[in-house]
């Protein structure tokens, strides 16, 4: 039994910048899950009153390598030393009390408590029995010291992404974090919501705090980070700082290994109208509007982009197309007939492909094996043998050419689809949604958490159906893959659609007004 | 000196390993009961022969294993197929008290020519029991009920109508018990000539075989283990989710409505209050053991059933109570249970440096 640690209240200078050994020094790690050796002599330093950006494709170990600091994972060889110190870590608490903060992509908050108890509730956890009012003013005083507001009496999940964000930082800086590790911080934010907080851990670095970005939105952070480190396949690859002149393209290549394949164009030759949406209204179950009144047309060929902050309909309009649920009024027509009554099967017998937003949701089970996956829609058809018997070893050369063509790594046919990369998985189901009687492909937030090479992939399927005359609804907060593949774009919020505009005349600035709905 | 332990949990687990947990978690439960009986007064050497001769190794032992094996299969069937669309059937017991009520009533009217009683009382056994396990699935796909509490209650309400039967329109005249009067012979399943195995051996490997051709190589099987993985997705790929739920659950209940009437119709010939005891949460406990296999379920059973015989001689022959009894074999499905953990993670130990 270890005593409890005294949590000091981290303040402004706590960590000199200089003079001191580094914050953090990885050295020699390796690691293993079963055979998958996802760290191989891995080693990362960070400096006090540093930002420190981790930049690397997914499965290049970034998330590993930090949850070995933080003693989430024990390291099969290598050591952590922590300002100098090489004491062991035997679990994240003692990382905590090291002063080894992370904040995870998925918050560790409680949704129905506030700001303050979470808090408090993290600092009573760690052996400082606050009261509530303490934990309220520690809360408002640290956010006052760092230029922000946070009503520290309101719920969770009644705060935005970004302010649930700041709640969760607050808290690990108020449980004595100096060093605070940020995983994918910006891969929930918009742009203006992105700045803000990268503004915010300069000033942290400011006070002397060192602060890891782990991210593969390098062009995002380069200029916000005093040094960046690239992992590759589990090994370090380079650790420099962008005030020595470094190349970003270098930086690129060196994290993708070689120079990415250029983003595709789409040639859009709009033809013959297909998608007609009219009038189409449906509600959350707690009764809220999600859609209202939405209406759009899309022609053969065309891709239109629809922009917009998670949560204002999107997934509700993705699933009344899928067939997944029923709206309370409108119609959408596909060609000639009306959709809204039809099933799912009768959908996908229009032509009409759907790529959800999460595939694991809606598109793809865990649980089977990418054979039994890739065949799942094309059982019906007896493509994959008669009425009564399945003919398994047909899904499995059907597996084999599909994975091939995707350059597939990291599975075969009988790999269960849970097991592969975010990146894979994903050419794989648009291989599989994108085939040739593809009529309308409907893509929601289809290169989310992908890496640059498997974003480019998945935009080329898309650009490669559009090409053969598929239509496409592309919904996404992404920007930047809309403006790129779209030729027409609008704005959704609060299950409003605004009026579509030609690609041409899209400004970040009128987009933006957009999106706020003040326009 | 150890300073502590990490579970990781593996992300494939090979067969032999799979295996061997089950083999190791079956020995030390094994060895604890014995433990447990050794202080209870049964001699030690007793117990090897109770626990491996006479349950394994001998004919009649092995004969009364499998007769004991019969509706186990049938009702770890009808859990496995019910979970394999993720429905949760934990009140088997419901649908094999109607299956057993089912075959009662045919007899008592009977009803059809004598050669084809028995096989009518089977197939009315297998419509009350689908029609018992309606009730539940209907609840569930209208409001969304949870189908773990209304089994089980549904199991209450069935038991309380074989008692009202008992102990009213159905009481066995001849004696004045409350038991249903004892079947003709044509209402028999037929003996095999080994011990007390009767055909119902032939129906449990028949429905084993089925289940096993219908999830391994058909379209039907394909499906119901695509909706029991994601059926959000399975639904958005256009698959017959309903269909595919509503054959798997009710083909569920059926096979516990057999149970039911094999036990009435193999080895009780009558249909008492005690028949569906040691019934109520086996299904679910075979079902997880065998993974949902029905291959597994036949192994799993075949083990069940002989920790069963063993302690009906255990209670007859050396004055164990039954609640010790019931100890014993809740020790060793524990453990066998508990030995999972081992093959679902590996465990790596630290020691101070």
């Amino acid at each position: 039994m270890t005593p409890k640690p005294k949590t000091p209240i981290a303040r402004p200078g706590a960590h000199p910048a200089s003079g001191r050994a580094p914050a953090l020094l990885l050295r020699g790690i390796d690691k293993s899950f079963d055979g998958h050796r996802a760290l191989q002599g891995a080693s990362f330093r960070l400096g006090w009153g540093e930002v420190h950006a981790l930049v690397g494709e997914n499965g290049a170990g970034k998330s590993t390598i930090m949850n070995v600091a933080t003693a989430v994972y024990a390291a099969d060889a290598g050591e952590v030393i922590v300002d100098g110190r090489d004491v062991p870590l035997r679990g994240p608490a003692d990382a905590m009390a090291a002063g080894l903060g992370m904040v995870h992509q998925h918050f560790r908050l409680v949704g129905s408590f506030t700001v303050a108890e979470n808090v408090a509730l993290a600092l009573r956890g760690a052996g400082n029995n606050v009261t509530l009012p303490e934990a309220a003013r520690l809360l408002s005083d640290r956010a006052d010291e760092l230029g922000f507001r946070l009503d520290a009496g309101a719920r969770i999940d009644e705060l935005s992404i970004a302010e649930r964000q700041r709640a969760e930082i607050l808290k690990v800086l108020l449980l004595g974090a100096g060093i605070l590790i940020l995983d994918e911080p910006t891969a929930v934010l918009t742009a203006e919501e992105a700045r803000a907080l990268l503004t915010l851990v300069r000033a942290l670095a400011r006070e002397g705090h060192a602060v890891v970005l782990i991210t593969h939105k390098l062009r995002e952070v380069a200029a916000y980070s005093d040094r960046i480190t690239v992992m590759r396949q589990g090994r370090t690859v380079l650790d420099a700082a962008p005030s020595e002149g470094l190349d970003m393209g270098e930086v690129a290549r060196l994290a993708v290994g070689e120079m990415p394949p250029t983003p595709p164009r789409v040639t859009a030759r709009p033809g013959a109208p297909l998608l007609r949406i009219a009038g189409l209204s449906a509600r959350r179950a707690d009764g809220s509007p999600a859609l209202d009144g939405l209406a759009l047309d899309l022609a053969e060929g065309e891709v239109l982009g629809i922009a917009g902050v998670g949560g204002n309909g999107q997934s509700e309009l993705v699933d009344l197309l899928s067939g997944l649920r029923r709206p309370d009024a409108g119609t959408i027509r596909l060609g000639p007939h009306d959709l809204v009554g039809a099933s799912p099967a009768r959908r996908r017998a229009e032509g009409l492909r759907v790529i959800p937003a999460d595939r694991f949701d809606s598109a793809m089970a865990p649980g089977l094996t990418l054979a039994e996956n890739l065949a799942l829609t094309g059982v019906s058809s007896g493509r994959f043998g008669s009425r009564w018997l399945l003919d398994r070893a047909r899904m499995r050369r059907e597996a084999e050419r599909l994975i091939a063509a995707n350059e597939g790594r990291g599975g075969g046919p009988g790999t269960k689809a849970a097991l592969l990369s975010g990146g894979n998985a994903q050419k794989l189901l648009l291989a599989r949604e994108v085939s040739s009687d593809a009529r309308l492909l409907v893509a929601h937030s289809p290169s989310r958490g992908l890496d640059l090479r498997a974003t480019q992939a998945v935009h080329q399927a898309i650009a490669d159906g559009v090409a053969r005359g598929m239509a496409c609804l592309l919904i996404s907060e992404d920007l930047e893959e809309i403006m790129s593949l779209s030729s027409r774009v609008c704005a959704i919020n609060n299950g409003r659609l605004s009026a579509p505009m030609p690609v041409a005349e899209v400004t970040p600035e009128r987009l933006g007004a957009l999106l706020v709905g003040h326009a | 000196m150890l300073e502590g332990a990490l579970l990781i949990r593996r992300q494939r687990v090979p067969l032999g390993l799979w295996g061997a947990t089950y083999a190791a978690g079956l020995v030390f439960g094994l060895a604890l009961a014995a433990l447990i009986l050794v202080r209870l007064g049964v001699p030690a050497p007793a117990l090897w022969q109770e626990f491996v001769v006479q349950t394994f190794l001998t004919s009649q032992g092995l004969g009364q294993t499998v007769t004991a094996m019969i509706p186990l299969v049938l009702v770890g069937l009808g859990t496995a197929l019910a979970m394999r669309v993720q429905f949760w059937n934990i009140g088997i017991e419901g649908q094999l008290w109607l299956g057993a009520m089912a075959a009662t009533w045919v007899s008592l009217h009977d009803i059809g020519p004598a050669a084809l009683r028995l096989p009518l009382m089977l197939a009315l056994s297998m419509l009350a029991g689908a029609f018992w396990i309606a009730l539940p699935l209907a609840l569930k796909l209208l409001w969304g009920v949870s189908e773990v509490i209304s089994t089980l209650l549904l199991g209450s309400i069935a038991f309380f109508w074989v008692q009202h039967q008992l102990f009213g329109a159905w009481r066995d005249t001849a004696t004045g018990f409350p038991t249903s009067p004892t079947l003709d012979a044509v209402e028999r399943l037929p003996l095999l000539g080994w011990g007390q195995v009767h055909a119902g051996l032939w129906l449990a490997l028949g429905a084993v075989a089925l289940a096993a051709l219908v999830i391994g190589v058909t379209r039907l099987g394909f499906y119901a283990r695509a909706v029991g993985e994601n059926r959000r997705a399975a639904r958005a790929a256009g698959l017959p989710v309903l269909l595919i739920v509503c054959s798997f659950v009710l083909g569920a209940g059926a096979l516990c409505g057999l149970a039911g009437a094999v036990i009435v119709t193999g080895t009780e010939f009558r249909l008492s209050q005690s028949i569906g005891a040691g019934y109520l949460f086996s299904g679910i406990v075979i079902a997880y053991l065998a993974r949902s296999n029905p291959l597994a379920v036949l192994v799993v059973s075949f083990l069940l059933g002989g920790l069963y015989t063993a302690g009906g001689v255990l209670k007859v022959f050396y004055g164990i109570s039954e609640a010790m009894v019931l100890l014993v074999q809740g020790v060793v499905l524990l453990s066998v249970l508990a030995a999972q953990l081992f093959a679902d993670f590996r465990v790596e130990t630290r020691r101070a440096a």
